[in-house]
């Protein structure tokens, strides 16, 4: 070995000599501690405006005239279809809050439409998924409660996404904070006609290539947004490729609108930073307009 | 849909990887500062603002690189405020004639602040090239090639990966007499 390849050796043992003594680790310790609180703060912060938001939410059937309209249109839905709180769980300590409120899905069996049956398979199947995704949260929930030192704050809730007379949407909203706050929703649509669960490719022509047009609208809609307004960042042509939004999946949230427009809801964090929170594409009709469906 | 282990567990995971790594952090800012007390704010700083701003982290697999770019941050933040930048450049450094004399560690500590990171991440830290890119936020052959020129600097031939060595370009170290 070389005289510098010794000296080099000599230096690497060097690094690695120097380590945190006692005091600073108890130092550091503390510190997380502390950036966790302050990080409640944020969170606490957060969850009091969704809580505005809803009740904004809430009271749009009395004020909106569209909205309004959009409720008087579905008279069919309050025949067969309603949606009731199956499980409410709440549990509040100084470190963990839930507050979960699971949906449920009610079809009126005596219903004399040959949807019936059907509407009520699915809505079992759905009522399963909603019931096993809760269960799972609150196990977690739970779970880290046992944690003395940690902080959490879980909400479960859901909304009614019913603007046309063809389609049904439950949107089950699912928000968790455990230092960083995250909130991820799960889409749940009945075609109304046929009591059949709705997929996104359902709303296609067979083996159409639906996800080229549509991941061709997110992109040139996310590249329009950045470009008009700074604070919009999306993870496109962004310094880690693998970040970058590429193309939507059979897993991405979905729902169709009052014009019956496809609207695409990705979860926080999934396609932009998750400062942005959960993000929307309405994709233009035309776009679509040559492999839909009908 | 595979959504929920990594939303419960960025705080967790950034804290944890703090508790385990904390000493590699100190290290490199130790290499950078030379005491204690600075190598050590580096790091506490460092390890407020990581779990403070966790929910910007994506997801938890990229956690590792994420906190380590914080605390280069803070190194590099630490640095810009001392005013004691390193000669930006070693090429001044006497020929290889008298390489025994060369204070090895004088030649480490007066390469670019990226470029001695990159060689002691490789080679004291044991990290591969991609991680390093990805840590300092550039592209794998930028990392290869500051790499090369630095090795070429210290005059030292060792082991690499990822790299094609070529004796031409790199002082070779005479392994025998």
């Amino acid at each position: 070995m070389s005289i510098r390849e010794e000296k080099w050796n000599e230096i690497k043992q060097e690094y690695h000599t120097h380590n945190m003594n006692e005091e600073q680790v108890d130092h550091m310790k503390k510190n997380i501690q502390k950036a966790k609180k302050d990080q409640r703060h944020i969170i606490r912060t957060i969850a009091a405006a969704a809580a505005a938001a809803a009740i904004i939410i809430t009271i749009l059937p009395n004020t909106s005239k569209s909205a309004a309209y959009a409720m008087s249109r579905i008279p069919i839905l309050s025949k067969w279809v309603e949606v009731v709180t199956f499980r409410d769980y709440q549990y509040d300590d100084e470190r963990h809050t839930a507050d979960i409120n699971v949906p449920e899905i009610k079809t009126d069996p005596k219903t004399d439409s040959p949807a019936g049956e059907t509407i009520q398979k699915t809505a079992e199947e759905i009522n399963a998924e909603i019931d096993s995704i809760s269960k799972q949260l609150i196990e977690e929930f739970e779970e880290n409660a046992k944690d003395q030192e940690g902080y959490q704050d879980m909400i479960v809730t859901s909304e009614v996404i019913a603007t046309t007379e063809k389609y049904f949407t439950l949107k089950l909203i699912c928000y968790q904070g455990a230092g960083s706050g995250a909130e991820w929703d799960y889409f749940y649509t009945i075609n109304l006609e046929t009591g059949e669960r709705l997929a996104l490719k359902d709303l296609f022509q067979k083996n159409s290539d639906y996800m080229t047009p549509i991941n061709e609208s997110i992109t040139a809609q996310m590249k329009s947004q950045m470009a008009s307004d700074e604070n919009i960042v999306y993870w496109i042509d962004s310094d880690i490729p693998e970040w970058n939004f590429k193309t939507i999946s059979d897993e991405t949230g979905f729902y169709l609108n009052e014009k019956e427009e496809l609207v695409i809801c990705f979860n926080e964090g999934d396609v932009a930073p998750m400062y942005m929170g959960c993000v929307e594409f309405v994709i233009p009709k035309e776009a679509l307009a040559s492999i839909w469906a009908e | 849909m595979g959504l929920l282990p990594w939303k419960k567990t960025k705080a967790k995971t950034v804290e944890d990887l703090l508790l385990t790594n904390y000493n590699q952090y100190f290290r490199l800012a130790y290499s950078y500062v030379h005491n204690d007390d600075d190598a050590g704010d580096i790091v506490q700083n460092a390890a407020y603002k990581a779990i403070k701003n966790c929910s910007q982290l994506k997801e938890t697999q990229y956690a590792a690189t994420w906190l380590y770019r914080i605390v280069i941050n803070e190194i590099f933040t630490f640095y810009g405020q001392k005013k004691t930048e390193p000669l930006e450049d070693a090429e001044e450094l006497p020929q290889e004639d008298s390489y025994e004399d060369i204070d090895l560690k004088l030649a480490l500590n007066s390469l670019p602040l990226e470029d001695k990171m990159i060689v002691e991440l490789k080679y004291f830290e044991d990290m591969k090239l991609e991680e390093i890119a990805a840590i300092l936020d550039l592209n794998i052959n930028t990392v290869k090639s500051r790499l090369y020129r630095s090795l070429k600097k210290l005059r030292l031939m060792l082991e690499e990966d990822g790299i094609n060595t070529d004796s031409a370009l790199c002082h070779k170290v005479h392994k025998n007499t």
